[in-house]
């Protein structure tokens, strides 16, 4: 009884801690289909939103306004990465995009290392990481109260997004971007501005990303690493599906978790670094578009 | 050609180049005068695509650039404007092959044609049920995702899509395309009705002469870059050339334009 008890407490981390790669996974979706390029820079994102809050939160502003000053800032990063790398680079092809994204990634580190420092911070959310009573109480499973807390946060945001999507002008517009770009833009929905509303939201989903995974970890660079397991998500979940990045999340989360307790022994632990690649090439493999992702059928 | 105000839309010997190599017009001028159908006709290859793409300035998202010759619209050079600017001037474009937003439903993909023009609910409202009167068929599927209509009702979709833009002008790119002689004639039908109600002009690229021309007012013929033939709808109908070469109407193989010429020219010579 007490195996299966704690089995079920693995899957339930894993799955809470899943939700935030399912978020990070959504920002690379959007980005995606709106711009048919994969943003590398996704993890540099994290780094440099978590590191702006960590910032601002030190020159003594207070959490609620060093969140927003920060979401603003985001929102700035979006703008200028529309202006000065998607637009100048607008039609040409989408290896070229890709390079430029990786590109952006490099002067995002680079520009948070150099207006934060390098160390190491300590990220206060005050929500502790141990389990919570209650829950101990009723099932007699151990949850730990800041994966429950990623959990709800990213099932908000990720419920949030999906009612601007589905009920805004705006989301109507992306939608459209994210079926046909050339189609959207033959009825007159401007491209620049679904890209700029893409890379906000991709930014904020990055801050809140960063934060939670920066009260556990601390604020470092390792976080660019975390959020690129965004792309084993997105090759189980299919690149272009929403509901994809969202199912794909739970499933690394829960299996990496599950892998990390039962076999990371015979590999000398830590394998929660490289098993979601493992599953990634068997994929990759076996069903490449992924379990949502649009069948690739090419005409040759 | 020039100077006409009487025309909306009027081109002036147009050259266009694709990755400022690939030439796919040559000399190309046509006029649309206000509030009529023109049809542009021609085979595979022959420009019509192009030659609609750089009006609407869709070229660019293809390396395409418009690189002699002017195009004025409404009163206005069409030069470095976008595909967005152009939809506020009233030039839409109703793309080949549809190109509905698959994933969205049918009143979606209709609400998305308004996108410029940020209406409130209720205005939005009013414009469906306008659009809806001119396509029935497509208040029945309003709730059905367009990705799962038939192609009919996807070619309605999209000149729904594009009226709701409310256009002074609709550049029509094969609407005809993989459908059934009956659904053609309905899709004509809802043009036709379009013009003369809401006094839309209209500039058609076709491969089916035929209906292009019985319901256009004027035609051009365009092959490999160049207008070889242009005249009202009802002189190309009954043109000889036209009839052996677009309408099937002959005793001999197939031959393209030039090859006629060239036979006229060599009797001539002879």
């Amino acid at each position: 009884m007490t195996e299966v008890l704690f089995f079920i407490e693995v899957v339930v981390a894993g799955l809470l801690a899943g939700t935030m790669y399912s978020l990070v996974a959504l920002g690379f979706v959007l980005i995606y289909k709106a711009s048919a390029t994969f943003n590398f820079a996704q993890g540099a994102m994290v780094f440099f939103a978590v590191l702006a809050f960590v910032g601002f939160m030190e020159l003594g502003l207070s959490f609620p306004v060093s969140f927003v000053v920060t979401v603003l800032l985001m929102v700035l990063v979006g703008f200028c990465t529309e202006r000065l790398v998607l637009n100048p680079l607008m039609n040409q092809s989408e290896d070229t995009l890709l390079m430029a994204t990786i590109g952006l990634g490099f002067v995002l580190e680079g520009l948070a290392q150099a207006a934060w420092g390098v160390e190491v911070r300590r990220l206060d959310l005050g929500i502790g990481d141990f389990p919570i009573e209650w829950i101990i109480d009723v099932f007699g499973l151990f949850v730990s109260a800041l994966d429950v807390t990623a959990g709800i946060v990213a099932a908000v945001l990720i419920i949030g997004l999906a009612l601007l999507f589905k009920y805004t002008r705006m989301g109507l517009g992306l939608r459209a971007v994210a079926d046909d770009p050339g189609a959207a833009s033959s009825i007159g929905i401007p491209l620049k501005n679904i890209m700029l509303l893409v890379w906000s939201a991709a930014g904020v989903v990055a801050l809140v990303a960063g934060m939670m995974w920066g009260a556990r970890a601390g604020v470092q660079f390792a976080l660019v690493d975390l959020a690129l397991k965004a792309l084993p998500v997105l090759i189980i979940g299919g690149f272009s599906s929403i509901p994809g990045a969202i199912i794909g999340g739970l499933i690394i989360g829960a299996t990496e978790k599950v892998l990390e307790v039962y076999l990371g022994p015979f590999f000398g632990g830590a394998i929660e670094g490289w098993a979601p690649y493992v599953l990634a090439i068997f994929f990759l493999l076996y069903r490449p578009e992924g379990l949502f992702g649009e069948k690739i059928i090419r005409r040759v | 050609m020039t100077g006409n105000s009487d025309n909306i839309l009027e081109i002036n010997s147009i050259e266009v180049m694709y990755d400022s190599v690939i030439s796919a017009l040559h000399d190309v001028s046509l006029n649309v005068p206000k509030g009529k159908i023109v049809a542009l006709l021609g085979g595979n290859g022959a420009g019509k695509s192009t030659t609609l793409k750089s009006i609407s300035t869709m070229l660019a998202a293809e390396r395409g650039k418009v690189t002699k010759g002017s195009i004025i619209y409404d009163g206005t050079e069409v030069k470095n404007q976008n595909p967005y600017e152009m939809v506020t001037l009233g030039m839409v474009q109703v793309l080949e092959g549809r190109r509905c937003f698959g994933h969205l439903t049918v009143e979606e993909n209709i609400i998305a044609g308004a996108y410029s023009r940020k209406l409130s609910k209720s205005q939005i409202k009013d414009e469906l049920e306008k659009i809806y009167s001119y396509f029935n068929r497509l208040r029945d599927r309003r709730k059905s995702q367009a990705g799962f209509t038939s192609g009919g009702e996807q070619q309605m979709i999209a000149v729904a899509r594009a009226m709701m833009a409310k256009p002074k002008m609709l550049l029509l790119d094969e609407p005809s395309m993989g459908l059934a002689p009956q659904l053609v004639a309905e899709i004509f039908n809802i043009v036709k009705e379009l013009n003369e109600k809401e006094g839309v002009s209209i500039l058609l690229a076709e491969q089916n002469t035929n209906v292009a021309l019985r319901n256009a007012d004027y035609g051009y013929i365009i092959e490999t870059g160049h207008v070889m033939l242009h005249g009202s709808a009802d002189k190309l109908l009954n043109d000889e050339k036209v009839k052996e070469l677009y309408l099937g109407i002959s005793k001999e193989g197939r031959k393209n334009f030039r090859d006629v010429l060239r036979e006229e020219e060599t009797k001539k010579l002879a």
